[in-house]
């Protein structure tokens, strides 16, 4: 009974976030400057071929009515029409969807492959030393390096000196498995980096956090192996924020690696939404966007019933984030 | 109970201090006028052109040093901004709870909701890009996650004696928040505020680097690295200057914010061996 | 015709198939078997097949779909060159040479007669007839398509036999040939038009060498040999891919590991930067494509509205400074008429090219002007901004300060285009320069410029001084007259010419013998594609 109001509260909050988002995408996209007509008519344009292309989109209606019939249209599954290309933006989003999914796959992976490890390590080692330092200062500048400066060096590593990995050229995993991977690795890697650190950092803290909780002080008294007391005590009670915090990089990721995607010129989600910003595409924004939204309001749902599982003591968790 | 920051966040503050004093020598011209074109194009580092020249001729120093003052600014202006409507929401949401503390937590959740560089560039569009679009994302994208933790823990310094006592006293609201409540919170402000700056920083220069933030001829760390990196090959010294005092400064923020969040919420920790 | 990204498209690739033999001419770094004309010229003896692997800065996007009539960017026209085909085409050195029409007479200035090939098929097999052509033509005369005010004064479109077409025109019209060597005055099937079974803002049929296999807007294209295509033996590839990749830093990676055979490149640097790598050649096409200034003299308190203002600001700049600095001394100072085409006029001699900044002090102080300062609004992509900012120090040294505000391409086409009269201050943009010297200027009438009236007003000598140039023949009177145009923009000054920028191509001599123009009127770098040849790579 309590987990079923519990559900309905998360539900209706969820919803309720995801009309506000509605609404501020909407709004945003008709606040740009630079319409719809002049872009993408080009400058050569008569008033006529702007009111045509108006009425085509029904950009001509009143901003509410224009709001209300994209609502109800994206409730029933349709997320409008390019102006540009003339198709549908779900369908220019799902052929998009394996480019940012395997980015996101394979950067996760890494995070968690790499980062957990590295976190607990660098925690029960944890002594005021230099090699403390040394761990502290690299795990920060991990998450120092912005992407586009590492995304930037990558290229031009890479492309100058043949190094294996190829930059650029992306090729589906349906045509080539190989090819690939090799053209993924690279973008994947630099966005790794970020998640990687974070994750580390994050599960470095939760494991300090948990090391003195008596059950800890408890197992170590009662002799049991260091790897038995991690795996059984520690990971399981520090999991927390750093399952809330994959989350959130998956989220984000999902949401598409703008920089990363520009610089290898990767044909994934972000970029499209980007440049439809620049085009006012204002069908495609509003998808991208509202998807994006509704995957990482989905993302803190998932993660809220994770923690609880996990731990049952913590219902609400407070949420960490990255730019 | 309160420790002494420890030596490497001293560092990254010495870092800090260094960069803004390196900051400061543009805007007393220092080392001449950064948009001034001085030299022949893509000049190596030389006697005349400490850090070499750009693909206009411009000298580098000038233009490195304005450009660490303009993102550091722009970064900082962001961030104090940020932090006093966190504040007054967190707080003001966490003590009174209710319809007001949902309706911030919603507003704050839609926010939190877009992916943090596409709203940054939709900022950019409807303001124009420049600095005050910069400036706005810069706040947009930093205020959910910081008025989520001072609400939390405004919610948890709401519950003590000395507020309770003070609402028993008679105190009026305005005085209860700044004197009982906002005190309390500071800590997680101030740690907040380091991490939000780097975050900052790192929204400027991603912005710029694709065009929507600051703009020429104004130079800032992602103006200077976008024009770089299209230049790596020919002229490398335009890239490595700004971008390796952009890490420098990223790194030294979120350096010194882990020695002050050690400090301001102190943890009992040991090791496991 | 606008936006930088455009003008770069590259140039043509062609091959001559049988007149270049390897090691015919004299070296230079780029392009060692260039014969006159030609920046370069494939290999002949290359065997056909195979695949060109392209990267491209941008895609065609616009409103109006595929429609080639329609289309008024040098970027669309490059992708749609390969599908669609025109009567005439440009050759080396802006000549204007025969395509779809073997061959023409011109019984009077006013009268063309072209004579069709016979062995002409679209590409769903159905024979081109005259009728496609004179229907083509009437569907562009007819529609608002920009191109219009480019074919000058036409009469008559009609049939003239089986294989004929007869067209007439109410005066003299020099650039009349060249006007129809661009892409919106291809030949569409019209019989397929007219009865909806071919919608040409969605479907690409033309009698081109390519045919189009797949497109991904703002990704990917996907172009293959058109298997009935008219000229034997070719195209000699058997497929095009294009791939949009608009950071310039990925294509230059992509030519360096051979991920892209043919790339167009925008930085004026790119050059220097490959000219380390290993099988890449970087090829430089002169183009007749130019920046300039547009000063708006509409807004209703416009800051330039005394022409001696606007002449300050013209004197003002430096156009050897823009060409050396801000485009890496590739481009050249241009008049209205674009520099480095036949009977364009010096740019040395005009009116504004003496004086400098003191010289632009005095004119300022005559028209009683102190303190003078306005924001420039450009579009980012580069290199506008570099051209901004040397104008930006230019403008200093004669006490005017120039505020600049950089755009992305669709806030900065709202502005400048948006509303009529336009509220910017000062705006620069490029034309493709077209491949005849009159084209272009005519742009500077706003009543036939439409695009242009929100800003400039309409000066009835300069547009009787353009319509003189552009009926008489070519010749030393018409270079005369050009020179009056120029002379007389000149001193309007609402819309300031500046500096040419040529188009920069970067190929893989191992994967591709590309055949290049040393010449593009129409920023189109797959002018010559059917004549390219792939080399077997790896």
């Amino acid at each position: 009974m309590r987990l079923a109001l519990w559900w309905s509260g998360r539900a209706l909050s969820s919803a309720a976030t995801l009309l506000g988002v509605s609404i501020l995408i909407f709004a945003a996209v008709r606040m740009m400057p630079g319409g719809f007509a002049e872009t993408i008519l080009g400058p050569f344009a008569t008033p006529e071929q702007k009111a045509e292309l108006a009425a085509r989109y029904g950009l001509d209606q009143p901003v509410f009515m224009q709001y209300w019939h994209w609502l109800t249209a994206v409730a029933g599954g349709d997320l409008g029409t390019s102006m540009i290309s003339r198709e549908p933006v779900s369908l220019e989003l799902l052929a998009r969807l394996p480019v940012t999914a395997e980015l996101t796959i394979l950067s996760v992976a890494a995070a968690i492959l790499l980062g957990v490890p590295l976190g607990v390590l660098t925690a029960v080692r944890a002594r005021p030393d230099g090699g403390a330092a040394v761990g502290r200062l690299l795990s920060g500048l991990g998450v120092s390096v912005p992407e586009f400066v590492l995304g930037s060096l990558a290229v031009f590593l890479f492309s100058r000196y043949a190094l294996g990995l190829s930059v650029g050229g992306y090729v589906p995993v349906t045509v080539d498995p190989a090819a690939n991977l090799r053209s993924m690795v690279l973008p994947a890697a630099v966005l790794s980096i970020f998640a990687i650190s974070a994750t580390a950092r994050t599960t470095r803290d939760a494991v300090l956090g948990v090391l003195v909780e008596p059950y800890v002080t408890a197992a170590v008294a009662r002799g049991e192996s260091p790897w038995f007391i991690i795996t059984r005590h520690i990971l399981r009670n520090a999991a927390a924020p750093v399952v809330t915090l994959t989350a959130t990089i998956t989220a984000y990721l999902l949401g598409g690696a703008l920089v990363v995607e520009y610089v290898f010129n990767l044909p994934g989600i972000g970029s499209y939404v980007v440049q439809a910003v620049g085009r006012r595409d204002y069908a495609v924004v509003q998808a991208g966007v509202l998807l994006a939204a509704a995957v990482f309001i989905v993302m803190n749902v998932l993660v809220d019933l994770m923690v609880g599982t996990l731990d049952p003591r913590l219902g609400v968790t407070a949420k960490g984030r990255r730019a | 109970m309160r420790r002494p920051l420890d030596l490497l966040s001293k560092g990254g503050l010495g870092c800090l201090l260094a960069l803004v004093a390196f900051a400061l020598g543009s805007t007393v011209d220092l080392a001449g006028d950064p948009d001034a074109i001085v030299g022949p194009r893509l000049a190596p580092p030389g006697p005349e052109w400490w850090m070499g020249t750009d693909n206009l001729g411009r000298s580098m120093l000038p233009r490195v040093m304005e450009g660490v003052g303009t993102t550091l600014l722009l970064s900082c202006t962001a961030v104090l901004l940020t932090a006093a409507v966190s504040a007054a929401f967190g707080i003001l949401a966490g003590y009174r709870g209710g319809y007001l503390n949902e309706v911030v937590l919603r507003l704050v959740e839609v926010l939190y909701s877009f992916p943090a560089i596409v709203l940054a560039v939709l900022v950019a569009a409807v303001l124009g890009p420049g600095q005050f679009a910069a400036l706005a994302s810069i706040v947009l994208v930093t205020i959910p996650l910081m008025t989520r933790l001072v609400r939390a823990a405004a919610v948890g310094v709401s519950q003590r004696d000395y507020v309770t006592a003070a609402v028993i006293s008679g105190a009026r609201l305005p005085r209860i928040l700044g004197r009982h409540v906002l005190p309390n919170v500071a800590g997680t402000i101030a740690v907040q505020g380091t991490y939000a700056l780097s975050v900052g920083i790192s929204v400027e220069g991603g912005l710029s680097f694709l065009g929507f933030g600051v703009q020429p001829p104004q130079a800032s760390l992602g103006v200077l690295i976008r024009q770089g990196g299209s230049y790596m090959i020919a002229a490398p010294w335009l890239i490595i200057g700004p971008g390796t005092v952009l890490v420098v400064a990223i790194l030294a923020i979120n350096v010194f914010g882990d020695g002050l969040r050690d400090r301001l919420e102190p943890r009992e920790t040991r090791s496991l061996t | 015709m606008r936006h930088p990204w455009l003008a770069c498209s590259l140039t043509a690739l062609a091959v001559i198939t049988t007149a270049c033999a390897p090691g015919a001419t004299a070296p230079t770094a780029a392009a060692p078997e260039a014969e006159p004309g030609y920046a370069a010229s494939a290999d002949g003896a290359l065997p056909a097949g195979g695949t060109l692997n392209l990267q491209v800065h941008v895609d065609t996007g616009a409103a109006s779909g595929l429609d080639p009539q329609l289309a008024d960017v040098a970027s669309s026209w490059q992708v749609m060159s390969l599908v669609y085909e025109t009567l005439v085409t440009v050759g080396p050195d802006f000549t204007v040479q025969p395509l779809l029409a073997e061959s023409w007479e011109t019984p009077s200035p006013t009268t063309y007669v072209f004579k069709l090939r016979d062995d002409v098929v679209f590409s769903n097999g159905r024979r081109m007839t005259a009728d496609d052509v004179v229907g083509s033509l009437k569907r562009l005369l007819d529609s608002k398509s920009v191109w219009r005010g480019q074919l000058g004064p036409v009469k008559s479109v009609t049939k003239s036999g089986e294989h004929g077409v007869k067209i007439t025109l109410d005066t003299p019209y020099t650039p009349f040939l060249s006007a129809l060597a661009n892409v919106p005055a291809a030949v569409l099937p019209m019989k397929e038009v007219r009865d909806g079974s071919v919608d040409p803002a969605v479907k690409m049929v033309g009698t081109g060498p390519f045919t189009v296999e797949d497109h991904r807007q703002d990704v990917s294209w996907s172009f293959r040999k058109n298997a009935k295509y008219w000229a034997p033996g070719k195209p000699a590839l058997d497929a095009v891919n294009i791939t949009v990749a608009p950071e310039e830093t990925a294509r230059i990676a992509g030519l360096q590991n051979g991920g892209a055979s043919l790339a167009t490149l925008g930085n004026v640097d790119s050059a220097g930067m490959l000219a380390g790598a290993a099988n890449v050649e970087v090829v430089t096409q002169a183009t007749t494509d130019f920046y300039y200034l547009m000063l708006n003299t509409k807004a209703a308190s416009s800051k330039f509205a005394d022409p001696r203002v606007r002449q300050a600001i013209n004197m003002a700049m430096d156009r050897g400074q823009i060409a050396d600095v801000a485009v890496g001394g590739q481009g050249k100072p241009t008049g209205a008429t674009p520099a480095g085409l036949p009977g364009a006029c010096d740019p040395a001699r005009l009116p504004s090219a003496t004086g400098g900044p003191e010289g632009a002090k005095k004119l300022l102080a005559a028209a009683g002007v102190r303190d003078l300062s306005f924001t420039l609004s450009i579009y980012s992509t580069e290199p506008a901004p570099a051209v901004a900012q040397v104008i930006q120090q230019n403008l200093q040294q004669a006490g005017i300060k120039v505020n600049i505000e950089q755009m992305d391409e669709a806030s900065w086409a709202g502005k400048v285009y948006g509303k009529a009269p336009a509220t910017f201050d000062a705006a620069l943009s490029w034309f493709a320069g077209y491949a005849d010297p009159g084209m272009v200027a005519k742009w500077w009438n706003p009543d036939v410029a439409g695009f242009n009236s929100g800003f400039m007003k309409s000066d009835k000598e300069l547009n009787e001084l353009i319509d003189a140039a552009n009926t008489v023949p070519s010749g030393a009177g018409r270079t005369e007259a050009l020179a009056k145009v120029c002379a007389k923009a000149d001193t309007d000054a609402q819309m300031i010419p500046l500096v040419t920028r040529p188009a920069t191509i970067g190929y893989r001599s191992d994967a591709l013998s590309p055949s290049l123009y040393a010449t593009e009127g129409y920023g189109n770098a797959l002018r010559l594609i059917a004549d390219t040849r792939a080399k077997a790579v790896r």
